[in-house]
């Protein structure tokens, strides 16, 4: 008999279990309900295309754990404990639903109780209690003894270990006593019999076990409810939200960035929002981003800005963000009621940039995407740094120094590299050179896109003229611009510059239209991913290769044949914006393994692990905060760990960082920069 | 307070040395392909001042240029910084005027325009550089004129500007209207914003003819054109290093100290 | 047009003496109107100019007009006007010499707008074309890349304000003869529309970096904080700003408000001087609108020197204190 059916103090069992889990569930409910309506004060975002590919999504993430095993790495082995935790809880989290709500609270225990089927379901608690056990306890040593970086040793985590530590020791408990009382002698489920058989042998009377019992089971359920009124108020509110976050992730390019709807010119004088100042500016797919965040701290120890020393940390901007939500929003819920609709009351108190997200943060970051890739459930960093960004610099006019040289230069000259015209110009690197320069009327299929860097600064025009070359002897027909390219838009973009990219995308769309043009190689992977994935937004849709897939094409088809020994051993950097936002991971290795006598050495940090060289997101020409370590100078210490000769880049921007790096450290004569196409010039045959 | 500033399109001054070409015969500079020209740096400083101004106080900004049609490009960029209005002002009769025939022209728009406080110039065209547009354009207009101010705020009705001058700056008082010319001391440009590009990219430019403002052609007679460009060279440069030698450090130094000072 | 003969220059007056420029400008003067077999004369304003009527003649001019009124002992742009365009009136100069000074940047252009001649500010070298007897002036257009020649046909006087020491001093010889001449009429204190409020010297050591006419920069071989003050004084010498590369501000030596280059400050001064820096692309970028650059470096194969116009290879240790202290010896004589 399920101690819902007694009677206490004259009330029916049931009605206490209703009332209780009515209270409850009612408080959840408001919470629920409240978040909801906060996440409803963004901004309007599509994401509810693709139904079944985003149900898809969350199921493979979120049941299989997928989305923290990914996370797992020889030093960071936490995932694995919490996919543990997760799939042990949730055989509790459906034996409460069938043992407490459908036996007890819909009285159908005869029907589940003392069946081979509960005994079966408690013996697999039963280890999956032991298992959470040593889980918890491995939890709580690193939390609050090992305490690594990446987690904060909180008051919330405690109450959490503790309530899921009792709600363990509550199911044990509760066999055990229901055990005793019955008399029953069964060695399955082990823990609860063992415990039984250990209180019988007390020769407590069976009425004490029998009040023991109901005591448990109520207690259990008690702590069972608390627990779903405190998830919601608390970090553990990822638990829900990250299932949906994973059925709202990013469908397209992993990192994707909003373009301001042009409805933004369209309205009137004062009343349009650039980027985002208040938190209501953000969209609401942000604002869940906040509800799914664990503060895990997984981002916090990759992040190349927070592990030099920089004020920014992911895990911080996304807290702190949430924490301005939850004290901000009410109040502007409160003002949307009694304002009209859409109104733009001020949030009272802190401003978002500066009191919670401060312009050093902000413009710290690299975009490297390290922690978006990490990120176990889903949340997109970059877009609201970003979105921050676009709010500094196109409505309040703040912004370094640096950056904003670097801004009025790509307005007026149309490429970031402020002062290096008065050395040379975009078409220069042209002269003296064989090549379809095209000019109005021309037609051509395949354009070879330089790139500002590629074009105007010095040690990247030596590995443009290799791409050339090695162009030409795998036989590709291809044109180039000359000095009619301009520059992509990407640094403009990533420094929150959005309208100047966006002319810049139309601009430059319409001049590959123009020449009826079907691919583009490019060498630098920011205009690869620009081309690629947000051209497609302005109606520019091109067949965009890097150089690196071009050349290990190639290679393979025989058209390029790479004979000569290079005899040196080197290491591979993976440029963020080819390897993190583009997957492009395999072909520059299967180029380097196809040079004889290069021996590549991987470094600890590669692949989606690797780390920023410090250039992205504009920070090629905004001044690192000072006072602290230089990206790059922490990334060469990586190359030097491998012991190579030569450090291999695939992208201007980091082939300038590493030489920087090398000459900070002066050690020139035993390290090498390389580009990976000035290599492949190397190895190539020559006629 | 309401504002018009006068802005040019030049050559862009960021071109290698090497590439500078000139057609002597023409005198006329050969810009560099893929190199558009760009707003004179004074000027867009002049217009940086004026939306200061604005800030502050309110009040309309308008540009105006002369040129080709396409410098209604600079008066696009004056407007994503702040400016709401510009006229170009493009004739043939209007090619190749010197200073004087330049300041007419845009004494004409500006009389055309009407209701201003202030008249703002760049101290000198970043081209040809004449640095007298501005004094002769307010001659003409009758105005008091300051030059080379560093900083101009509008305090009680009246123009407070500090004009540099070689050891520090003088603080003068002027009267409005009046004309100012704008050096480089007063500070970056900003940086246009979103709601000045989106204004820039929506607005129109009108083209100023000359018998829209009311020109006579017998001042635009080039034959009467108060000075003329006779020649124009571009000076042989060394292109090596020059390094300066001496029997010991100091005397290549020494040395090298005689050169600097002939320098500035 | 006959009417207007003779070579005038408009005098400035520093500490109770001829401005330096006042007396190239006589230098100049003087050849072109001996060319033009003409009268040189020269305008002083000030209550006591007067008494640098003698000196005026001593250093060339046949004829000393002097403008004697408290009004304008200092500049007032609109006082200059009135007194210099009524001289003109009446004394119809042919040519009109002034200096490219501040002085000169205001009063020439404004007077040529009232007067309606033909002006050209900043001139390198004046001649008299010996054919048509016009005045020749060359000065530099597009920022020093070329130079043009100006003339003015009809439109008199013609005028020009002159580069400071790009013309020879005049010789003083106190044995000449010139007449002393008092301008008549007063001016009209009603007409003077702009107020001087006040003028403020400031010490040059304040000279901001983007403005600064010289740029010393040093980079990460200068080695320390305290041999970092060797830049600072040849920049104080200079009456010029300081710079600095990256490195140097990491080193804390000098603020990053000083860094030159990619993600600092862009420059473009007159001269700009590159101690112990190596010339990475980042940092010259910053400065290559430079007109001249000079690279102390003790490497010669320094990128710098591919972008200078003069330098040394040597310590600059050595090199450093010994330009400062010539340079300080050349600017006191
Ligand atoms: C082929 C050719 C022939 C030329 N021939 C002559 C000649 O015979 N004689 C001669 O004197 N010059 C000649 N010039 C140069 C002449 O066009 C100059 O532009 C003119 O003298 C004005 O001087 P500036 O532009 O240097 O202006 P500055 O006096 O240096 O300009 C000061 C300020 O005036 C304003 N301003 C100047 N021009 C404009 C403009 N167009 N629109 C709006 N605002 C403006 C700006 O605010 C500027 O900062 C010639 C140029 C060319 C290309
Ligand atoms: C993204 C990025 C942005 C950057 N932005 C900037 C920027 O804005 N500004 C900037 O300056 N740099 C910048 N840099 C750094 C730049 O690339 C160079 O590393 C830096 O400019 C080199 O500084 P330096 O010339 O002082 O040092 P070094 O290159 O080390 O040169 C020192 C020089 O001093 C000489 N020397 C040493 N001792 C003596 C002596 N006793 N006498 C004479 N000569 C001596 C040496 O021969 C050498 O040439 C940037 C780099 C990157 C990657
Ligand atoms: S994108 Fe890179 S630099 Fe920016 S917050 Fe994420 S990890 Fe840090
Ligand atoms: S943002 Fe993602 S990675 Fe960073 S702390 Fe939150 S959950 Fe962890």
């Amino acid at each position: 008999m399920s101690p819902v059916s007694a009677t206490y103090w004259s009330i029916p069992g049931y009605v206490i279990f209703w009332v209780l889990f009515a209270v409850a569930f009612g408080l959840f409910l408001q919470r629920f309900y409240l978040l909801y309506r906060l996440m409803r004060l963004g901004k309007q975002e599509n994401r509810f295309d693709q139904i079944g590919q985003r149900i898809k999504n969350m199921l493979v993430e979120v049941v299989p754990q997928w989305c923290t095993l990914k996370t797992v790495t020889r030093k960071d082995l936490a995932g694995l404990a919490h996919a543990l935790l997760f799939w042990s809880f949730s055989l509790f989290f459906i034996s409460y639903i069938i043992f407490i709500g459908l036996a007890g609270g819909f009285g159908l225990s005869s029907l589940i109780e003392r069946t081979p089927f509960e005994t079966v379901y408690f013996s697999i608690l039963d280890i999956a209690a032991v298992l959470v056990t040593l889980t918890l306890i491995l939890a709580a040593v690193r939390r609050y003894i090992i305490r690594p970086p990446r987690l904060e040793p909180t008051a919330e985590a405690g109450i959490i270990l503790i309530m899921v530590f009792s709600l363990m020791a509550l199911h044990v408990l509760g066999v055990g006593f229901d055990h005793a009382a019955r008399g029953v002698h069964a060695s399955w489920p082990p823990l609860g019999a063992a415990l039984a058989g250990f209180l019988s042998g007390t020769g407590i009377s069976q009425g004490t076990l029998e009040a023991g019992y109901r005591w448990v089971w109520w207690l259990h359920y008690l702590v069972i409810l608390s627990f779903m009124v405190y998830i919601p108020r608390s970090k553990h509110l990822h638990i829900l939200a990250s299932l949906v976050n994973a059925f709202f992730k990013p469908l397209g390019p992993k990192v994707a960035l909003e373009p301001i709807p042009l409805e933004a010119l369209e309205a009137p004088e004062g009343s349009a929002t650039f980027g985002a100042s208040k938190i209501q500016d953000f969209t609401w797919k942000d604002l869940l981003d906040f509800y799914a965040c664990a503060e895990c701290g997984r981002c916090h120890v990759n992040c190349p800005a927070q592990l030099t020393g920089k004020s920014l940390s992911p895990r911080e901007v996304i807290h702190h963000l949430k924490e301005h939500l939850l004290e901000t929003g009410p109040g502007l819920l409160a003002n949307k009621t009694d304002a009209s609709p859409g109104s733009q009351a001020e949030a009272p108190g802190k401003t978002m940039i500066g009191d919670v997200v401060t312009e050093e943060e902000i413009w710290a970051c690299t975009t490297c995407g390290a922690c978006q890739e990490v990120c176990p459930v889903n949340i997109e960093h970059i877009r609201k740094i970003i979105d921050l960004r676009r709010n500094l610099v196109m409505a309040q006019s703040k912004m370094p120094e640096s950056a904003q040289l670097m801004l009025r230069n790509m307005q007026q000259r149309g490429h970031p590299w402020a002062g290096v015209q008065s050395m040379r110009l975009r078409g220069d690197w042209t002269s003296d050179l064989e090549l379809k320069i095209l000019a109005e009327g021309d037609n051509a299929d395949t354009l070879f896109w330089v790139g500002c860097t590629g074009a105007l600064v010095e040690r990247n025009v030596k590995a443009t003229l290799s791409m050339t070359r090695v162009l030409k002897a795998g036989g590709v027909d291809f044109a180039v611009l000359g000095d009619a390219e301009t520059c992509c838009g990407d640094p403009a973009r990533r420094a929150g510059y959005e309208f100047q990219f966006q002319m810049m995308a139309e601009q430059n769309i319409e001049l590959f239209k123009s020449y009826n043009i079907k691919e583009i190689i490019t060498t630098c992977p920011h205009c690869y991913n620009t081309i690629k994935h947000e051209y497609p937004r302005y109606g520019g849709d091109f067949k965009v290769v890097h150089y690196t897939e071009l050349i290990a094409d190639l290679i393979s088809q025989g058209k390029l044949k790479l004979t000569n020994e290079l005899n040196s051993k080197l290491t591979y950097h993976d440029p963020c914006y080819l390897g993190r936002y583009n997957s492009v991971y395999s072909e520059p290795r299967r180029i380097l393994q196809a040079i004889p006598r290069a021996k590549l050495e991987e470094m600890e940090r590669s692949r989606d692990t690797g780390f920023c060289c410090g250039g992205g997101g504009g920070l090629m020409w905004i001044e690192e905060q000072p006072g602290t370590t230089k990206i790059n100078q922490m990334r060469i210490e990586d190359v030097i760990k491998t012991g190579v000769d030569t450090v291999v880049a695939a992208c201007p921007y980091c082939l300038q960082m590493f030489e920087d790096a090398i000459d900070h450290k002066g050690i020139k004569e035993s390290l090498k920069a390389r580009d990976l196409v000035e290599l492949v010039e190397a190895a190539m045959k020559q006629f | 307070m309401n504002t018009i500033v006068c802005v040019k399109q030049v050559l862009d001054p960021e071109i290698p040395p090497a590439k500078f070409k000139i057609d002597p015969e023409a005198k006329q500079v050969i810009p560099p392909a893929g190199v558009p020209p760009v707003i004179s740096v004074y000027d867009e400083r002049a217009v940086e001042a004026a939306c200061r101004l604005k800030d502050k106080h309110k009040g309309k900004i308008t540009v105006i240029s002369m040129g080709s049609a396409k410098a209604a490009d600079v008066i696009k960029h004056a407007i994503s910084m702040g400016a709401d209005d510009g006229f170009v002002l493009q004739d043939p009769a209007f090619e190749n005027l010197d200073s004087f025939g330049t300041a007419y022209v845009l004494s004409k728009a500006i009389q055309k325009i009407g209701g201003y406080d202030l008249i703002l110039c760049g101290r000198q065209a970043a081209d040809w550089g004449a640095g007298q547009v501005g004094s002769i354009l307010a001659e003409i207009l009758g105005l008091p004129v300051v030059t080379l101010a560093c900083a101009i705020e509008a305090v009680d009705k009246k123009l407070k500007v500090k004009r540099m001058v070689s050891d520090g700056y003088e603080v003068l008082e002027a009267p409005m209207p009046s004309l100012v010319t704008v050096s480089s001391e007063i500070g970056l440009p900003r940086l246009p914003g979103g709601m000045g590009l989106m204004m820039a990219r929506k607005k129109q430019i009108p083209i100023w003819k000359a018998k829209d403002i009311g020109a006579e052609p017998s001042q635009l007679d080039k034959a009467k054109a108060h000075t003329e460009v006779t020649g124009l060279s571009v000076p042989t440069r060394k292109t090596e290093c020059e390094i300066i030698a001496g029997g010991t450090p100091g005397e290549a130094a020494a040395n090298l100290a005689l050169k600097i000072s002939k320098l500035i | 047009m006959d009417t207007h003969k003779g070579v005038l220059v408009v005098g400035e007056i520093t500490e109770g003496k001829l401005a330096p420029i006042t007396i190239e400008l006589l230098g100049a003067g003087r050849k072109l109107a001996n060319e033009l077999g003409e009268e040189l004369s020269i305008l002083l304003m000030g209550s006591k100019a007067g008494g640098l009527g003698q000196e005026g003649i001593a250093y060339g001019a046949d004829h000393v007009y002097v403008a004697e009124d408290t009004l304008l002992d200092q500049y007032n742009s609109e006082a200059y006007t009135q007194v210099a365009a009524e001289l003109c009136r009446k004394a119809l100069p042919s040519i009109m010499l002034l200096g490219y000074t501040d002085v000169g940047c205001d009063l020439a252009p404004r007077l040529n707008g009232r007067l309606g001649g033909g002006l050209a500010m900043d001139c390198l070298a004046l001649s008299v074309d010996p054919a048509t007897k016009l005045l020749v002036s060359t000065r530099p257009v597009f920022g020093g890349n070329a130079q043009a020649t100006i003339v003015s046909k009809v439109a008199r006087p013609q005028m020009a304000t002159v580069r400071l020491k790009t013309m020879p001093p005049a010789e003083r010889n106190d044995s000449r003869q010139g007449k002393v001449i008092p301008v008549e009429g007063k001016i009209d204190p009603s007409a003077l529309k702009v107020k001087v409020v006040e003028r403020i010297k400031e010490e040059t050591e304040g000279v901001k970096l983007e403005d600064a006419e010289v740029v010393v920069s040093g980079g990460r071989g200068i080695g320390s904080a305290q041999n970092w003050g060797m830049i600072k004084e040849l920049a104080l010498a200079l009456g010029g700003a300081v710079g600095a590369t990256r490195p140097a501000c990491d080193e804390g030596w000098a603020s990053v408000s000083l860094q030159i280059g990619q993600s600092g400050k862009v420059v473009s001064p007159k001269l700009y001087i590159a101690v112990a820096l190596s010339g990475a692309m980042s940092h010259i970028s910053g400065h290559l609108g430079s007109k001249y650059i000079v690279a102390i470096n003790k490497d010669k194969d320094a990128n710098i020197f591919s972008v200078a116009h003069f330098g040394i290879v040597g310590d600059y240790k050595e090199i450093v204190p010994a330009l400062t202290a010539k340079l300080k010896e050349l600017k006191s004589k």
